[in-house]
């Protein structure tokens, strides 16, 4: 018990240290939210655990060159102790000038992880090496090449539904050697839309189709519509090959899809569950209904969502089960 | 709570460490007892294999039993673990072993970090000019293999780096860049980061390896190792004059106490200080030594030193014994009288300890000297006899004699007759002691290379020689060089020259030339990097008018230039550290933006959005150009792009060669 006490303890001083740099970070450095380009001003040279330990290896050769006043022991000390020095320079170099473009996430469900893609852009003419991104650790690496741009992808678990703010992240180097760590903290004003978990045992859809049954959608689907002209885009399996060897013209097969009736996602289907199990089994049948192209109207209380198909239809209703009440 | 693994090794990581490690162990191997060596390197091979098949890290057990193996093994070889070479063996020893469980980042940074401590280790061993070179090497292979590492650990979290198309060359490149930018700080660290006057602490004498040179004792064969050394022991720059070659003798350790077998100095003579010694103002030679690190306290000096340096005693037997062991580059001022008179009175209990012999050996001898006395009228006589029986019995000089068992002297005289200095003098003072006449060994070297160039006297070890001293009433100690009764030119021209059989595969004259020839950097190396300390240092700015800086003022100076020079630096880094892209892989490509480059040079502005043929049109009407050549570019290199023939690709890139943005305006 006392260590499950202790730990959450210590890692709250931790926090309330981090929160205070991080606060006179953002107030001594200006905005650092993308689009910005990285200067000297924002960032940070450390040593890396490993470069403390080659300092200390170093200061003590040089304490044993220094008391047999060995000439050569001292040039092998004092360059490796330059070119560690040197180091420093080249981290920064190689993160200064940096342009962070945006970041930006794809919604989410709850439980899976918000994919930040952070856009990163080097405008110089020179190539950055292994310049790594991450919330607490790196969780993504690229080399820039010189004028070009990249993203990176950052992780983090999402834990509820609604807005999951992008945490503050850091861009970070430790070319060339190893020894030092460049870094800059980034503050992006990006969030995450988090839907809530789909229910795993969701009960069936219901067939409660009070919305008549529209028309059967053309595209994709099982059953033949008709021929049309091939278009450039069409699949190469739809091609109706007979037709067109008839008229000398490619004609592709137009499929579609018989519509069924509309199902309607009510919220008080679902008596007596609390509401995010509610939450989660009305999503559940969003999908389920969206995946059988079944059209669906949600109803929440509150809010209703006129019955539609499509992926506007799935994320507005999605959207609407993650910000409800909330 | 278990700390998160480090990211594992690459391949390239693994062989720059490797690199590193193999390296910088380099001198330590070639100087390890020979059996260390395939126990040293049999780790390596394991790793190196591991790696190209894929083998498991090995258990735990297997790699405890190979490390208890190989630290047996070195403890006995070195009978325990004191002395410096043991104990830098077993530094490399432990980090080859590291190797069996280097399988992670941090534990490959461990063995590169510590290669390069190894490196520094070395040169308690030599700082000679061949350490240039390792130096460097060590360096860059250490900088290649912890950048690599570092890119290794970077794309851990992707598994694995992407592979970069670096050359060898481009790796050695980086290296050499951050090296030559870190040059400039690193040598003003070096001149004025404040040096200690005197060390802290020194080394414990039992932690002093017997290295090779003149030692305490003479045994059979101790010289002889010493001829196939051809380091250089010390070297003497002489004033003005300069003694005959035959007249270099530069004496070293003299040896009372005979044993049968062994000569050892002796105690008397050891600890008595020397009551009289020339006077140095009559000297008629002057010289500076400059002596590498021998790990024995003796210093050398012509016959006989009027000079005697800091912190060390001239004794009763002349010779220059300083208070600590030479453990790094020792110059000192030297003068010489060869005219000295030593000891025309010798004390009882001297007279004793030079005519004691062991009882019961060398009988045939001693019979043979005591006939000899009888028929002799004159010390002087019998000292020339002596000579003559060695001239004239057919004695050879050789460095590979017969092996002597217990009568030394007796074998040699009447058997094997065959030997160099050690066997001559040994056997030339215990008959001379047989004959009632004191006598003593004296080891020293006898001769040296005179470098022109730099004129100075170079002595090597393999100019080790030994020969004896007879004390003659009223004349004093008189040196009696037997060897030169048996080869004149021993003595003449040097131990090589008196040789028939070479000693090693590439002992040739020409050979020895070159290196005593080379030996003039060495010379300056020693003088300028090796001997600098901090009585130099405070010396540094004298030409300024500035005279002994101490240690505040030295970093007042450093501080100054490191401003200075540092941001020379950091101008120079954008310029040398560009890191540019390495040329594009694709031919086509390569072609095509050459031929932006050459619009470029011509005024032409373009835009990375630009396709060919937008491109094409809008730098023809920019350029007024006239030709067809850029349309004609332009859609060859759609083709190139679009098709796989290599024919026109070929032809793109003559074309762009041969394209001259301004001919035809």
């Amino acid at each position: 018990m006392a260590t499950v006490a202790a730990t959450p303890a210590r890692r709250s001083i931790r926090d309330n240290i981090t929160g205070w740099i991080m606060q006179r970070v953002r107030s001594k450095r200006g905005p650092m939210t993308p689009p910005f380009v990285l200067e000297y001003r924002h960032i940070f040279v450390l040593p890396t655990k490993f470069g403390w330990g080659f300092g200390f290896m170093l200061v003590f050769m040089a304490l044993g060159g220094l008391n047999f006043n060995n000439n050569m022991a001292l040039i092998l000390v004092f360059l490796l102790a330059t070119v560690a020095q040197l180091t420093t320079l080249i981290a920064y170099r190689n993160l200064s000038g940096l342009k962070i473009d945006n970041a930006w996430s794809e919604p989410v469900f709850c439980g899976d992880d918000a994919q930040f893609r952070v856009f990163v852009s080097n405008g110089d003419d020179r190539q950055r090496f292994a310049v790594q991104a991450g919330f607490r650790k790196p969780q993504d690496c690229r080399d820039l090449k010189p004028k070009s741009s990249d993203s990176m992808i950052l992780r983090h678990p999402t834990t509820q539904r609604g807005w999951l703010e992008m945490p503050s992240f850091r861009l970070e180097t430790r070319f060339p050697l190893g020894f030092f760590r460049a870094w800059s903290w980034i503050f992006p004003h990006s969030r995450c839309l988090v839907y809530p978990a789909p229910a795993k045992k969701a009960p069936p859809l219901p067939k409660t189709g009070r919305g008549q049954a529209g028309k059967a959608e053309k595209g994709d689907g099982e059953e033949v519509h008709g021929l049309r002209k091939y278009q450039a885009g069409d699949s190469m399996q739809r091609v109706a090959w007979r037709a067109s060897a008839r008229h000398d013209e490619l004609y592709s097969l137009e499929m579609e899809t018989p519509r069924q009736d509309a199902c309607e996602l009510d919220w008080d289907l679902l008596r007596g569950d609390d509401i995010e199990t509610r939450l989660s089994i009305l999503t559940a049948w969003v999908i389920a209904a969206d995946h059988k192209q079944l059209a669906y109207s949600l109803r929440l209380p509150g809010i209703e969502i006129e019955a539609g198909l499509g992926p506007a239809q799935r994320a507005q209703c999605l959207e609407s089960l993650a910000l409800y009440a909330a | 709570m278990k700390p998160a693994p480090t990211a594992m090794l690459d391949r390239r990581g693994v062989i720059w460490v490797v690199a590193t490690l193999l390296i910088s162990m380099t001198p330590q191997l070639a100087g390890m007892p020979l059996h260390l060596v395939p126990i040293t390197l049999l780790p390596i091979a394991w790793r190196l294999l591991a790696e190209f098949r894929g083998w498991k890290p090995m258990p735990i057990v297997l790699r405890i039993f190979a490390t208890a193996v190989a630290v047996a093994s070195l403890v006995i070889t070195y009978g325990g673990l004191m002395g410096r070479s043991a104990a830098v063996s077993l530094l490399v020893l432990m980090l080859s072993l590291k190797l069996l469980e280097t399988f992670r980042i941090r534990d490959a940074r461990i063995v590169a970090s510590l290669s390069l401590f190894l490196c520094g280790t070395q040169f308690l061993f030599s700082q000679g000019v061949p350490m240039i070179v390792y130096i460097i090497a060590c360096l860059l292979s250490s900088l290649i293999a912890f950048m690599y590492l570092q890119r290794c650990e970077a794309f851990d979290v992707l598994g694995g780096a992407p592979e970069t198309d670096r050359s060898l060359l481009s790796e050695l490149g980086f290296g050499l860049k951050l090296l030559a930018l870190a040059l400039p700080v690193g040598l003003t660290l070096f001149l004025l980061f404040p040096r200690w006057g005197s060390p802290l602490w020194g080394l414990p004498e039992d932690a002093l390896d017997s290295r090779s040179g003149l030692s305490d004792s003479m045994s059979p064969g101790s010289i002889q190792n010493l001829f196939m050394d051809d380091s250089p022991a010390f070297r003497a720059s002489f004033e003005a004059g300069m003694p005959a070659n035959s007249e270099l003798y530069w004496r070293g350790p003299v040896f009372w106490d005979f044993d049968g077998k062994t000569w050892q100095t002796g105690y008397l003579s050891r600890n008595l200080r020397a009551d009289s010694k020339p006077d140095p103002d009559n000297a008629p030679f002057r010289y500076e030594v400059q002596m590498e690190p021998t790990e024995q306290k003796w210093l050398f000096a012509l016959d006989y030193p009027a000079l005697i340096p800091a912190k060390t005693k001239l004794t009763i037997d002349y010779q220059l014994i300083a208070s600590r062991p030479v453990t790094e580059l020792k110059s000192y001022a030297m003068a010489s009288n060869p005219n000295f008179q030593d000891s025309p009175v010798l004390r009882q209990t001297l007279l004793r300890s030079a005519i004691n012999l062991p009882e019961g050996y060398n009988p045939k001898t001693a019979e043979m000297m005591s006939e000899w006395r009888r028929e002799a009228g004159s010390d002087t006589e019998i000292v020339r006899r002596a000579l003559d029986y060695f001239h004239q019995h057919g004695f050879r000089y050789t460095l590979n004699p017969p092996l002597l068992t217990r009568d030394t002297v007796d074998e040699f005289l009447f058997g094997t007759r065959a030997g160099f200095c050690e066997h001559y003098a040994s056997a030339f003072t215990v008959m001379m002691r047989m004959a009632g006449i004191p006598a003593r060994v004296v080891t020293g070297y006898q001769g040296g290379y005179f470098n022109s160039i730099g004129s100075y006297v170079l002595v090597r070890q393999s100019d080790a020689h030994a020969w004896s001293e007879v004390w003659v009433r009223g004349s004093g100690w008189t040196r009696i060089d037997p060897t030169a009764a048996v080869a004149p030119e021993r003595v003449e021209q040097g131990a090589m020259e008196s040789l028939d059989q070479r000693r090693y595969m590439l002992d040739f004259q020409w050979v020895r030339n070159v290196r005593n020839t080379f030996d003039l950097f060495q010379r300056g190396w020693n003088n300028w990097v090796v001997a600098f300390s901090a009585d130099r240092q405070s010396r540094l700015f004298s030409v300024f008018g500035w005279d002994m800086l101490g240690p505040a003022k030295l970093v007042l100076a450093m501080i100054v230039i490191i401003l200075v020079v540092g941001s020379i630096v950091f101008m120079l880094v954008p310029i040398l550290l560009k890191f540019r892209s390495s040329s594009d892989p694709d031919p086509v490509q390569r072609s095509w933006k050459r031929f932006i480059r050459k619009l470029e040079k011509a005024g032409f502005v373009s835009r990375p959005s630009m396709a060919a043929t937008e491109l094409a049109s809008s730098a023809s009407s920019q350029l007024e150009y006239k030709g067809d050549a850029i349309s004609k570019i332009a859609e060859l290199y759609t083709r190139c792009r679009y098709s796989q023939d290599p024919g026109s690709r070929q032809e793109l890139a003559d074309l762009i060669r041969r394209f001259q943005p301004r001919s035809t305006s």
